[in-house]
């Protein structure tokens, strides 16, 4: 991201100039308080916004200049796990799930097998076909991380992973998107929680009111 | 998992979810298909009865004298200026009282007082079968009045005028059913498609966010227009040829509808049909999408 800046209307500044490079196959937490702006950068970073000003690449390539097939094939690649879950109420567990694989065309086989696994690694195999729409929230923040992963995606972005989760939970989360990591993927992780990132030797960047504070850490894998 | 099976998987979620309004534009879009392909049966038929009813036109111009061989010709090339016609006879008072003692049969002998060159000579003038407007077979009528000699010409003037005036309301009405038609498909297949992306809202979001294609997104909505256009008009065209038989069988006998052939549509023509409310559902369907689903 080279000098990125997001405002919007009338005057509110979410973003300012942040001029930051994520390395392929990073772990990366943003922290900051709430209205920071750490939701406001994931979603430039997937291209569910697009920035006021400044550049941001994706493996060389600006993706706010993206647009239909080339869009759809980089949002593939990117899992996203929003804060708000954005999950289909009405749709069983594993319809959730399926559906990031489904858009790629996975076989049906693969993807029920994935779904299976996923659910297993967070606890959830008893809510295969409960509808999402009575999950509790901690069981749908589970739910939202395992849609974002389920594609094997070359990027994870994930917004307070944690913040419905007990220690336990938490643990488990944590177990999964560090399995990810290992296996290659960017990981991108926005969070106030700081159990998560106390003890990381991964980057870690502060935002205060939209401005990079800074950044600490760093042993690059 | 292929895209057409993925397809395919959206279309049935979607009928399933939104049955109601689905079978609310299924029915509409039959019964505008009924409607218009009702009255154009009508048409097509009367126009084929007109056809038939043409070939066998004739003016009869009713003359004051027999007209002798020379001014016969004089007459056959007055009447060719007009136009080209079919064929020219000329009827003496004899043939005529002859004609007319057969057309009687067993009754003739109430010609027996008669005298036998009561009737007037006339000419039978049979025009081309291209001169088939009202017009223009008014247009020759008053032409061949003006003939020296010429009494009166006859065509069956009250009737051809009434089926030419029916003809021309049914074209209208036509007309009118097929606009019904075209306006119905595209704005009730429209309406519903815009119902169901309301409806979706959250998953179309999703979907765009997990990296779907257009394709991937706006194929089944076109797919759910195809299948109403076509199941919609093909219930139309099947409900109406359903009619058509109980009117044939509940009409034989000696009727109106035995004095021709009331025929159904040509295959040909039925395809057309449905494949026309096909496109104007498909189009009703990708107009809602242009509009309201922006990718």
């Amino acid at each position: 991201m080279i000098k990125v800046s997001k405002e919007y209307p009338p005057d509110v500044v979410a973003l300012k100039d942040i001029s930051i490079s994520i390395d392929s196959g990073e772990m990366f937490f943003i922290i900051g308080r709430s209205g920071a702006g750490k939701t406001t950068l994931l979603k430039l970073l997937c291209s569910m916004e697009a920035p006021s000003s400044g550049l941001i690449e994706i493996s060389g390539k600006p993706i706010n200049q993206l647009k239909g097939h080339h869009l759809a094939r980089l949002r593939q690649r990117i899992g996203v796990a929003y804060q708000d879950f954005k999950l289909l109420i009405d749709r069983t567990t594993a319809e959730n799930i399926a559906i990031s694989m489904e858009v790629s065309y996975k076989k049906p086989q693969i993807i029920r097998k994935r779904v299976r696994d996923l659910l297993e690694q967070l606890d959830l195999s008893d809510k295969h076909d409960t509808i999402t729409g009575e999950l509790s929230r901690g069981e749908q923040q589970r739910v939202t991380l395992a849609r974002a992963v389920a594609n094997s995606p070359t990027m994870i972005l994930v917004d307070e992973p944690t913040g419905n989760l007990d220690a336990a939970t938490t643990e488990k989360v944590m177990t999964l998107l560090n399995k990810c990591h290992k296996g290659g993927a960017t990981i991108v992780i926005a969070t106030h929680d700081d159990s998560i990132y106390r003890h990381t030797s991964h980057r870690v960047m502060e935002l205060q009111k939209g401005r990079l504070h800074g950044i600490t850490g760093g042993e690059l894998p | 998992m292929s895209f057409w099976l993925t397809v395919f998987r959206q279309v049935g979620r979607n009928l399933r979810q939104t049955w109601g309004s689905q079978l609310m534009t299924l029915l509409t879009v039959s019964l505008s298909v009924l409607i218009f392909a009702f009255f154009y049966l009508i048409y097509a038929n009367m126009l084929t009865l007109g056809d038939k009813l043409g070939d066998d036109l004739s003016l009869i111009v009713y003359l004051e004298e027999e007209p002798g061989p020379e001014l016969q010709q004089q007459l056959r090339n007055k009447i060719l200026t007009f136009d080209e016609v079919e064929e020219i006879r000329f009827i003496s008072r004899a043939e005529a009282y002859e004609r007319f003692a057969k057309q009687l049969g067993q009754n003739q002998d109430v010609l027996n007082d008669m005298p036998k060159d009561f009737l007037p000579p006339s000419i039978e003038v049979i025009p081309m079968k291209n001169l088939r407007s009202l017009n223009q077979v008014k247009l020759f009528s008053t032409y061949l009045s003006r003939l020296p000699g010429t009494l009166k010409v006859q065509y069956g003037q009250d009737w051809v005028e009434r089926f030419y005036y029916f003809t021309k309301l049914l074209s209208i009405i036509v007309l009118l059913s097929g606009t019904l038609l075209i306006l119905t498909t595209i704005f009730m297949v429209a309406y519903t498609i815009r119902l169901t992306i309301h409806g979706r809202q959250a998953e179309l979001e999703l979907l765009k966010l997990v990296g779907a294609t257009n394709n991937y997104i706006r194929t089944p909505f076109l797919l759910e227009g195809l299948l109403q256009g076509a199941i919609g008009s093909f219930l139309g065209i099947f409900s109406l040829y359903m009619l058509f038989q109980w009117i044939k069988l509940r009409f034989s006998g000696p009727s109106f509808l035995n004095l021709f052939e009331f025929s159904f549509f040509a295959p040909e023509v039925s395809f057309t049909i449905i494949t026309v409310s096909i496109l104007l559902c498909t189009l009703g369907s990708y107009s809602t999408m242009q509009k309201f689903l922006r990718i």
